[in-house]
Formats: structure tokens, C-alpha cells, sequence
């Protein structure tokens, strides 16, 4: 029992730590990571290659034009001969930096602002230059300053709304509006609410900000970032990726200056926003072809091979990138990694996916990468999850992968956000980039933090979904796809809502289907993004049960073209989606109307469960579980009653009670690993032991890398007549137990020899014995075999 | 059938076989269960690594007795007062089965444990021990380091890393095995150094201040056979350092912890130091047919490491095929020991 209550411990551990990765295993997975990485490459945005603040002094404007216009030679010699006239610190500042000497241009603004300490024009231009060298601390600490100097000012306020923007912080919107409403001449303001709309997928808002920017130009300023927007939105709106060469507003940016590459990495960056990442490669190289100096682009298109693998091309880029711009954590970071690319094993497989009704019979390649250190003892199961997601998505979506998918798990957590997001310290469990699936190693978190093999399972069903729809299904749908999946058909099996969940369902805080992204992208009270992750799996639990398991393939497909949310439901489902919202609701309120309605007495009795335990009050913790249970059976989440009712019921003598307590937390989808051990446990001592064997098994995919825990089930396997089993839990022993070779290799021989393999099995029972010459089990099996060959 | 005699009584019998080694040639080509030593026999270092750890069984429990310290700090708060209560129990047993009597296993604790008492302990200890002894000496609880000095913590005041290398020092055993599980203990393992000792520290400095877990899992290893690699029965300080260290090392993994103890170890051949035997490796006898096929066993074991030796020169199936043969005759002699020295069914 000891073991259920280390796992409550850790559970109690986690609440308000981590609970989010307890809740829902990829929490933050495959739609936020291009906004992270969007977040990570926007810093060269708000370097601002173009200045709006008409504060700007006029001597730098000859200059500047030479500089927008692309003409790189004549700008720098004007630039320098600002640097080295008669002029003040500022001036000289502004053209430090646009020859790229950011140190000396550093110098000049602290001189400026140290010479007259109620500068704000130069606090800003300072926190900008802070900005373009990734440093956003400090950018938002100089706003701050000019901001406390002058709270109304216009440009110091813009610089913050962008900084906030970056960080899809919600504050952005209500500063750019604030900001408009003074003003509405701010084309600057406009752009980024454009930009915002944007990325939320509000074309039509994006639309109107850029007409009212193009309003507001400045006739003096370029409009360079108006027509990369209006290019974008083009793109958004559905233009060929491939033809935006020929788009009017590329042309017209090209137009104006020949070398401006940031229309095409913006169009890129739209491209990996919403997951295209193949129509972003050559938009990248085309950036980078105009102009070969836009560090930023070098970096994008390196981090955007390395989604397809594609190492040695990525290096050349990222060192390009950081010999241009050393100040970037996230190319130094990533680099970092890929001078780490030896300790990744890549092993192959191919398997063949039957033929069905509507599609022929196909072979699919899977790659593993996998730590060295680790590799041999997770690749079996890695593996397996991996195939057998393979087979079952396939033949519940019709879909077939075209090209090889590669899995990548990472023992270090921090090399796992480095290779998503070029960042370490983000908060994400796995990733999908199309074909590739990254994530964290089970070793890369605390023993239960989380469900290795449901977070493999959820971003499987993302690799369907996005290949299905090159990338088009809105997040809600893929993330809803993948929680359904991982209830229906993953390795915990069950459907798990948590407490916050239900909170949010009776304060109505649900959102309509056809806003439902927002819930993951701008969120707008604490854990939405939880809840939007469970109310998208229930959604397609809804459409399951009221329109059959069909329709959510077909749901899928409506999005194989540009189409809304909205649409897609009404041709699919045939109801408006207000309809559609409508009947969901009524579905969660007779689903769960138990613990809706008695939500206050069913958190009364699990919290008096938990706190008669903790008195070692066995019948009234009994009592008050049952409870619990009886309120809301689906509650498998933390400090589950299950757990607190077995607990109790095995303190109180009643084993096969505590034995069927947690054989029914297990199918609701329970599957913390002590609680699974000790169920084994008691299962072994109850002569159970098939299914014993079956519970240990199941651990393997939360916790692979107990020792212990293979050796029996090894044996487990072994005494169950399943030698196949019985050896890979030996193998991955060997791979686990540097300390104790002999009794693998034991193992490894007694299950070779149970499948007829009498060579391979004299081999591995030298080796135990080699190691272990008095190893009496072995000596006995050893004369076995010679009798037997004498006979 | 032969009788086993158990340890205690052999041990004993200390000064008969101390007399009997004595005549013992400088070199023992044939060994034998009654008399060899390593220590007597003065085996060259490249023999004595090749021994098998049974033959180093034989050879200690015939030559000298192994004497046991264990001493556990003071605990602070319950908790811990309770844990190191525990782990000195644990530990206490596996020492009197290793030493075979309860004499030569002394155990101080709590409030027994203040700074007198560990240094009369010692002291007796030192007075106790001749140079053919074994000792063991093993602190469990808190130390501390002040940026020079390490202190063992103790009820009242504590023992300084330099006092306890004086007393440690004072004892003429010339097979010393200190263990000094401890927070911060990493600093005083160079202090500590000496030939003939062998020092394993819980921390690899004293900078590393956080309790440790290195004692439970070394308890473990004593009283286990989880920590028997070679499946002799017979833990060397070797196997039990790999096995604590091990399971240090997962135990702030499977927590994603960054860990806070890194365990070192200095001294010569911890291999052939023997800390904890279970099993039939716990019994003696004096049979002398017993005696003959055991004396038969080593004689095999070296062919066997003649053979692992030979390895890198062979082919595989050549390898295999001589290991198959010596090791059928090491089961088939097994076989007959068990014959006639049965295990015992607890």
C-alpha cells in the first residue's frame, strides 16, 4: 500500500505545479509550437527595419531611404558618415546599428540617456535595439522607464503592445486598441493588429487593419511591411504558396526594393504557422536568395529542415544565422543540440498496413531516434505504440502515410524544447511537425509526471490528421481527434475529465464550436487551454455517439481545402453549428449530470476521503469514496477515490475489494505506475496471475525503465507460456541493468530456448554463466542441455 | 553427510587456523578450504585479482576476523532518527553474519552515540583488531563542512574529519573498509586515505550538504542479493558500492531531480573486501571431503579465468565451446557439493 500512497504523494506534489501536464499529455503540443516559434523568430519584427516614430531625427532620412530601397552600399557610407559627424548621441546610435555595430550603438543610446536621464524617444529606440538582440527583459525594462517618464507615449506603448504580441499575450489587443481609439492614425498600430488577426485567423479584421493602414501611411515611409501583410493575408486567403512569386503585393514590395527578403520570410512564417512546413523551405531559400544578409531567414530555414531531418543542410544555415546574428539563444541552442547528434541512434522499420475497403494494401516506413543510453531498452515499445497507432489510424481514417514517419524521444527535457522550439524551459510534452513526432523520453520526467505511451498515441493521431489535411484541420479538431483517440483507442483507454473541466462546464465558460480555437491560442482564464483540449476531445465524443464514428473522418476531410470550422460542421453534420453547440451541451449536462449537479457534495466526500486516510480511518475513508465514486465513476484524475478506496479497503482486510477498486480506476484509465504495481502485486498473491502480468505490462508504458519490473515480468511472461514477451522484457533488462547481467542473460536463454532457439540460448546462458559461474539456476539449465544432447 | 559448521564456531576457532597459516607456503599453488590466505599466502597481484570471490570467502573466514562499527549520528528530527535507526539495524545484521558473532559487531546510536562513546569505540576497536583483521567501520547520519573541516554530527559535540583520521589511524588492522554515508562526507575522504583502507564517501565534497540516501541503498546491498553480480552469495565492497551508487543515481532520476550526492571511493582491490555473505556462502565446515571438492572448485575457477583470459584471442564459437566445457565441470562439482551440503530452507 505503501506504493498507492507514494503515488498520491507525487500526485499531491504536482497539483498546481504541473498539474497541466498531468491533465492532458501533450498540453501544449503541435498547434501552440509554431506560435512559440513564431515568438522566437518575431524578434527580428520588432528589430523594425522601419522606424515610424516621427521623432526620428531628420538627418537620418537620406540614409534611410538609401536603406529601404535596398541599396545597401549607399546607405552604409551614409550611415557612417553620421556616425563619424558632428551629431548627437541618438543620430549616431541609429546609424551604429544600421551597419550592424549593435556594441557601439549600445554605447551611443546609454550615453543619450545617461546625458539627459528624460529621454524617452531614445529609451525606446534603445529598448528596440535590445529587442533585435533577443534580449527581451531588458527591452521591456527600458519601456518601462520611458513609459514611467511618460505613460502616454505613443511609441514606447506600440513597442510594449509588440513585445506582448510576441508572447501571445492577451494584453496586445488591449493596448493596440487603446492606442486606436486615441489615435487612428497610427500605422504602425494598424500593421500589428493585422498581424494579430492574422495569426488568429480573423482574415477579415486583418483585411480591414491593413486598408486603415494604408490610410494612416506616412507618405515619407515605405510601405514595405503594408504589402508583406497584404501578401500574407493573400496567402491566408488561400493563393498557392508556390505562386506568390507572382502575387502583386511580393511585386510590388520587390518593386520598391529588390532585396527585401522579409516579404518572403513572412509568408514563410505564416507557412509554418499554420504547419506547412514544406511550402516554407523554399520561401526561406527564395528570402534568402534576395537577400542573403537576413539572418533571421537563415535560422528559419535551418530550424524548418531540421523538422524533415535534414541535419547537415540545417547546420549550414544555423551557422549562418549565428555568424550574422551571434545573439540568437535559439540558433546557439539549436546548434548546441546538433553538435549532440551522436548520442541519437536511428533504427528502421518497414511494415505493411492491409488492404481495406477503400484502400490498398501499403508499406510504411517508421523511424526511431533515439538516445543511445536508452535507446535499447525503449525502442521495443516505442516501437510498438508507434505501429500499432500506425495500423489503427489508418484504418479508422482511411489515411495512409506517403512518406516515412520519424519518432524522436529526448532523455533531457531541455534538448526536447531546444529541438521543438529552440528554447529550453518550455512547457510542452510532444510535438508533431507533419511526419516527425518529438518528445519528451520517460526519462526525461519523474517517474508518473506522465503517460509516455498515450502522449506517443496523441501525437500519432496529429500525424493523421495534418497529413490528411496538408496541414489545414484547425488546432480544435486535431487536438480534439488526438484526446479522442488516446479515450477510444490508446493505451489507456477511458474517458478522463478532470475536475477543472467541470468547473468550467458549470460556469459555462465553454466556447461555441466555431470560436473553439481560441481557447488554445489566446486564452483567456487560467488552464482554458486544458479545457479547450477536453472540451475538443468531447466534442468529437459527441459527434461519435450522435452521429457514428464515421463522421469525424468525413469531419476531417472537409478540411483537405480551405473551409471554417463552422462550414465544416454544417456540410458534415447537416445542423448549424449554433445548433451543433446546442445539442453539445445538452449532451454534457445528461453525461455528466451527476457530478454537475452534486459537484459540491462529490468534492465534500473526496476531500473526507482523503483526510480519513490520512487519520488511518479506513471505514469512514471507505465510506466517503464510495461516495465520490458514485457522484463522478469517471474520476481517475489526481487523488483519485479509487485510489483512497483501495487503500482503505485493503487496510481494512478487504483485499479482493481494494483488488477490484483499482482493476476499475485502471479501465476508467487510471494508470499511475505504483498504484498498477501494487494492483499487480495483490493480483500475484491472489493467484491472478495472467492478469497480473497483463497490469505489469501495461505499465511498461508509463514507467520502462524499472528494472525490477521487466525481470518479473519477464518471468511472468515466461510462466504464461509467452516466450516472445518474455523475451523482450529480458532484453530490455540486459539494456536496463548494467549491474546484473546474468540474470538476463538467464532470462534472455530459457525464453530462446521456449521458442525452439537452442543456439542462441546456449549462447546467452554462457554469458550469464560467465559472469556468474555459480549461478546454481543456470548450472542446473547448463547440465539440462547436456543431458539433452546426449540424448 | 558432512556437517556444516556455522560461522561463529569457525571464527572461533580463530587462533588455530592464525597458528595453521603461519606454516603456510609463501606461494599456494594448491589451495585449500582449511588454510589459504591471501594475506599468508602473499599472492601475486595478478592471481589474487583472478580469484573468485569464493576462494576469497575461504580465505577470510579462515584467517582473521572481521570487526564492525557502526555508528549513527544524530538524526535532528524524528524522521531521520527513525531512517538511521533502521539502516544501523540492517546493517548491524548483516555485520554479525559476516563476522559470525555479535562480539566483534558493535552498533551506537542515538544517544549512545556522542562524541565519547564513538571515540571509545574506536579506541576498543583499535585495542581489538590485530593487523590480520578486517575492519569495518560505518557511519550513518548527518556531517557538515565548514569550508575546511568535516564534522560527523553527534548528540552533543561533534567529531572532526582530522580526530576521527587519528583514531581510524590507531587501528592496526591492515584491511580497513570506511564507510561514510553523510551529507558532505566527500570531504573528508582524502583525509582518510591511507594504504590498506579503502574510503567510500556518500558526496564527492563537502559541498554537497543535502541528506543522503546512499545508506539505505548500501543497507540494501548488504542484506540483499540484489547487489550479488556474480550470484555467489558473497557481497564485495565492490558489488555493494556499484549497487548503492546505482540506485542513488535512479532514485533522483525517476524523480527528475538533479541529484545532490555523487558517491566516490579510494583504496586498493575493494573487489577481494568482503561486506555481507547470505546463503550458503554464510556456512563453513570442516569436512574434509567437503573441504576436497571445494579445493576442487577454485582449482576449476582459475581454469575458467584462464578461458575469459583467452577470450579476446579466440573465436567465438571457440570461446564458447571452452567455456561450455569448464563450466559443465563447475556445475557438475556444484551439483555434488549440494550433494552433500545441502541449502538450507528457511
Amino acid at each position: 500500500m505503501k506504493r498507492i500512497m507514494a503515488a498520491k504523494r507525487r500526485k499531491d506534489r504536482k497539483v498546481g505545479k504541473e498539474k497541466k501536464f498531468f491533465l492532458w499529455p501533450c498540453d501544449l503540443c503541435a498547434f501552440l509550437r509554431p506560435f512559440v516559434f513564431f515568438l522566437a523568430l518575431a524578434s527580428t519584427t520588432v528589430a523594425q527595419a522601419i522606424d515610424y516614430d516621427p521623432r526620428r531625427p531628420d538627418e537620418l532620412r537620406a540614409c534611410d531611404d538609401s536603406y529601404y530601397r535596398g541599396r545597401d552600399a549607399e546607405a552604409r557610407e551614409c550611415y557612417v558618415r553620421l556616425l563619424n559627424g558632428p551629431y548627437n548621441s541618438v543620430t549616431r546610435a541609429e546609424a551604429a546599428w544600421r551597419i550592424g555595430d549593435l556594441q557601439r550603438a549600445n554605447r551611443f543610446f546609454r550615453e543619450a540617456v545617461r546625458s539627459n536621464q528624460r529621454l524617452i524617444h531614445a529609451r525606446v529606440r534603445w529598448a528596440r535595439l535590445y529587442l533585435s538582440t533577443h534580449q527581451y527583459a531588458d527591452a521591456q525594462k527600458l519601456l518601462g522607464e520611458a513609459l514611467e517618464l511618460s505613460p502616454n507615449d505613443v511609441y514606447g506603448r506600440l513597442a510594449l503592445a509588440q513585445v506582448y504580441a510576441d508572447r501571445f499575450d492577451g494584453e496586445a489587443q488591449r493596448l493596440i486598441e487603446a492606442l486606436l481609439q486615441e489615435d487612428d492614425g497610427l500605422f504602425e498600430a494598424h500593421l500589428l493588429a493585422a498581424r494579430m488577426a492574422l495569426e488568429a485567423g480573423r482574415l477579415d479584421d486583418a483585411d480591414r487593419s491593413l486598408d486603415r493602414a494604408a490610410k494612416a501611411a506616412d507618405s515619407k515611409l515605405p510601405l514595405l511591411e503594408l504589402y508583406s501583410a497584404r501578401a500574407t493575408l493573400d496567402l491566408a486567403r488561400g493563393r498557392d504558396s508556390a505562386a506568390m512569386l507572382k502575387d502583386p503585393w511580393v511585386m510590388r514590395a520587390l518593386n520598391y526594393n529588390a532585396h527585401y527578403g522579409a516579404v518572403f520570410e513572412s509568408l514563410a512564417r505564416f507557412e509554418v504557422m499554420r504547419r506547412r512546413y514544406a511550402e516554407a523551405t523554399p520561401l526561406l531559400r527564395k528570402a534568402i536568395e534576395v537577400q542573403p544578409t537576413l539572418w533571421s531567414a537563415h535560422a528559419d530555414l535551418g530550424a524548418n529542415l531540421l523538422r524533415f531531418g535534414e541535419i547537415d543542410a540545417a547546420r549550414v544555415h544555423l551557422q549562418k544565422a549565428y555568424e550574422g546574428d551571434p545573439y540568437s539563444p535559439t540558433t546557439v541552442n539549436t546548434l548546441r543540440l546538433l553538435d549532440r547528434v551522436n548520442e541519437i541512434e536511428v533504427t528502421s522499420t518497414r511494415f505493411a498496413l492491409p488492404s481495406t475497403a477503400t484502400a490498398p494494401a501499403a508499406e510504411v516506413e517508421l523511424r526511431l531516434r533515439l538516445n543511445t543510453r536508452e535507446a535499447a531498452a525503449l525502442q521495443p515499445y516505442v516501437m510498438e505504440i508507434a505501429r500499432d497507432s500506425i495500423v489503427a489510424f489508418s484504418r479508422r481514417y482511411g489515411y495512409r502515410p506517403t512518406r516515412p514517419l520519424t519518432v524522436e524521444l529526448y532523455p533531457n527535457h531541455d534538448d526536447f524544447a531546444v529541438r521543438v522550439a529552440a528554447l529550453p524551459g518550455i512547457g510542452l510534452l510532444g510535438v508533431t511537425f507533419g511526419d516527425l513526432v518529438v518528445m519528451d523520453s520517460p526519462s526525461g520526467r519523474a517517474t508518473g509526471d506522465f503517460h509516455w505511451g498515450t502522449t506517443l498515441w496523441h501525437e500519432m493521431a496529429h500525424v493523421f490528421t495534418l497529413s490528411m489535411t496538408d496541414n489545414r484541420i484547425p488546432r480544435w479538431l486535431s487536438e480534439g481527434i488526438s484526446v479522442f483517440e488516446e479515450w477510444r483507442t490508446g493505451p489507456t483507454p477511458g474517458v478522463v475529465i478532470t475536475p477543472d473541466v467541470i468547473v468550467a462546464m458549470r460556469e459555462q465558460r465553454l466556447l461555441p464550436i466555431a470560436d473553439l480555437d481560441a481557447g488554445f491560442i489566446r486564452p483567456q482564464y487560467p488552464n482554458q487551454v486544458q479545457v479547450s483540449y477536453a472540451q475538443a476531445g468531447l466534442v468529437c465524443l459527441f459527434i461519435e455517439q450522435r452521429w457514428g464514428f464515421e463522421q469525424l473522418p468525413a469531419l476531417v476531410r472537409q478540411f483537405e481545402r480551405e473551409t471554417t470550422a463552422r462550414e465544416a460542421i454544417e456540410n458534415t453534420l447537416k445542423v448549424p453549428a449554433e445548433t451543433f453547440d446546442r445539442e453539445f451541451q445538452a449532451f454534457l449536462q445528461q453525461r455528466y449530470a451527476g457530478v454537475l449537479n452534486r459537484f459540491d457534495e462529490w468534492r465534500r466526500a473526496a476531500q473526507a476521503a482523503s483526510k480519513a486516510i490520512e487519520a488511518e480511518r479506513w471505514e469512514d475513508a471507505i465510506g466517503a469514496a464510495r461516495t465520490a465514486i458514485e457522484i463522478h465513476p469517471e474520476d481517475v484524475a489526481d487523488d483519485s477515490a479509487y485510489l483512497l478506496l483501495a487503500l482503505a479497503s485493503d487496510k481494512s482486510g478487504r483485499r479482493n475489494e481494494a483488488i477490484d477498486a483499482l482493476l476499475r480506476y485502471r479501465r476508467l484509465g487510471g494508470w499511475e505506475p505504483a498504484a498498477l504495481r501494487q494492483l499487480a502485486g495483490w493480483l500475484v498473491q491472489a493467484n491472478r496471475t495472467a492478469e497480473a502480468t497483463e497490469v505489469l505490462a501495461a505499465v511498461n508504458y508509463a514507467d520502462p525503465l524499472d528494472a525490477v519490473q521487466h525481470r518479473q515480468l519477464g518471468e511472468q511472461w515466461l510462466a504464461a507460456g509467452r516466450p516472445e514477451e518474455s523475451l523482450r522484457e529480458f532484453q530490455v533488462l540486459l539494456a536496463l541493468d548494467s549491474h546484473d547481467p546474468a540474470t538476463a542473460h538467464f532470462g534472455m536463454a530459457r525464453a530462446l530456448r521456449a521458442q525452439g532457439d537452442l543456439v542462441a540460448s546456449r549462447r546467452h546462458l554462457l554469458d550469464s554463466l560467465e559472469t556468474a559461474p555459480h549461478y546454481k539456476p543456470a548450472q542446473a539449465l547448463l547440465l539440462q542441455m547436456i543431458e539433452e544432447r546426449k540424448e | 553427510m558432512a556437517v556444516a559448521v556455522e560461522v561463529g564456531e569457525a571464527v572461533r576457532k580463530k587462533g588455530d587456523r592464525l597458528q595453521a597459516t603461519g606454516d603456510r607456503p609463501e606461494v599456494c599453488d594448491t589451495p585449500s578450504f582449511s588454510g589459504l590466505s591471501p594475506v599468508a599466502c602473499r599472492l601475486s597481484p595478478s592471481i589474487a585479482s583472478r580469484l573468485s570471490p569464493f576462494l576469497l570467502l575461504f580465505a577470510s573466514l579462515t584467517h582473521a576476523a572481521t570487526h564492525s562499527l557502526i555508528i549513527s549520528g544524530l538524526g535532528g528530527e524524528s524522521g531521520y532518527e527513525k531512517r538511521f535507526a533502521e539502516q544501523a539495524d540492517r546493517l548491524a545484521g548483516a555485520a554479525r553474519q559476516l563476522t559470525g558473532t555479535d562480539a566483534d559487531t558493535t552498533v551506537l546510536s542515538g544517544a549512545g552515540a556522542d562524541r565519547e562513546s564513538v571515540r571509545r569505540a574506536l579506541r576498543e576497536l583499535a585495542a581489538k583488531a590485530t593487523a590480520d583483521d578486517a575492519v569495518i567501520v560505518t557511519l550513518i547520519g548527518h556531517g557538515s563542512f565548514d569550508g575546511v573541516q568535516y564534522g560527523l554530527n553527534l548528540p552533543g559535540p561533534d567529531l572532526t574529519a582530522s580526530e576521527l583520521a587519528t583514531l581510524f589511524d590507531a587501528i592496526p588492522a591492515r584491511h580497513q573498509l570506511i564507510v561514510n554515508a553523510t551529507s558532505a562526507s566527500g570531504a573528508a575522504l582524502d583525509a582518510w586515505k591511507r594504504d590498506g583502507r579503502i574510503v567510500i564517501a556518500a558526496t564527492k565534497s563537502g559541498g554537497e550538504r543535502t541528506a543522503t540516501r546512499f545508506a539505505e541503498h548500501w543497507a540494501a546491498a548488504l542484506t540483499t542479493l540484489d547487489a550479488d553480480v556474480n550470484k555467489d552469495d558473497i557481497i564485495t565492497v565492490t558489488e555493494a558500492y556499484d549497487y548503492a551508487t546505482r540506485k542513488v543515481a535512479e532514485s533522483f532520476k525517476s524523480e527528475a531531480l538533479l541529484a545532490t550526492e555523487h558517491s566516490r571511493m579510494v583504496g586498493a582491490e575493494p573487489a577481494r573486501f568482503q561486506v555481507s555473505r547470505m546463503g550458503t556462502a554464510a556456512r563453513v565446515t570442516t569436512d574434509p571431503a567437503v573441504n576436497a571438492l571445494y579445493a576442487e572448485r577454485v582449482r576449476i575457477e582459475r581454469e575458467l579465468d584462464g578461458v575469459r583470459e583467452r577470450k579476446p584471442s579466440l573465436q567465438a564459437d571457440a570461446y564458447y565451446d571452452e567455456l561450455d566445457g569448464v563450466l559443465v565441470k563447475l556445475a557438475l562439482l556444484q551439483r555434488q557439493i549440494d550433494a552433500v551440503q545441502p541449502e538450507e530452507v528457511p
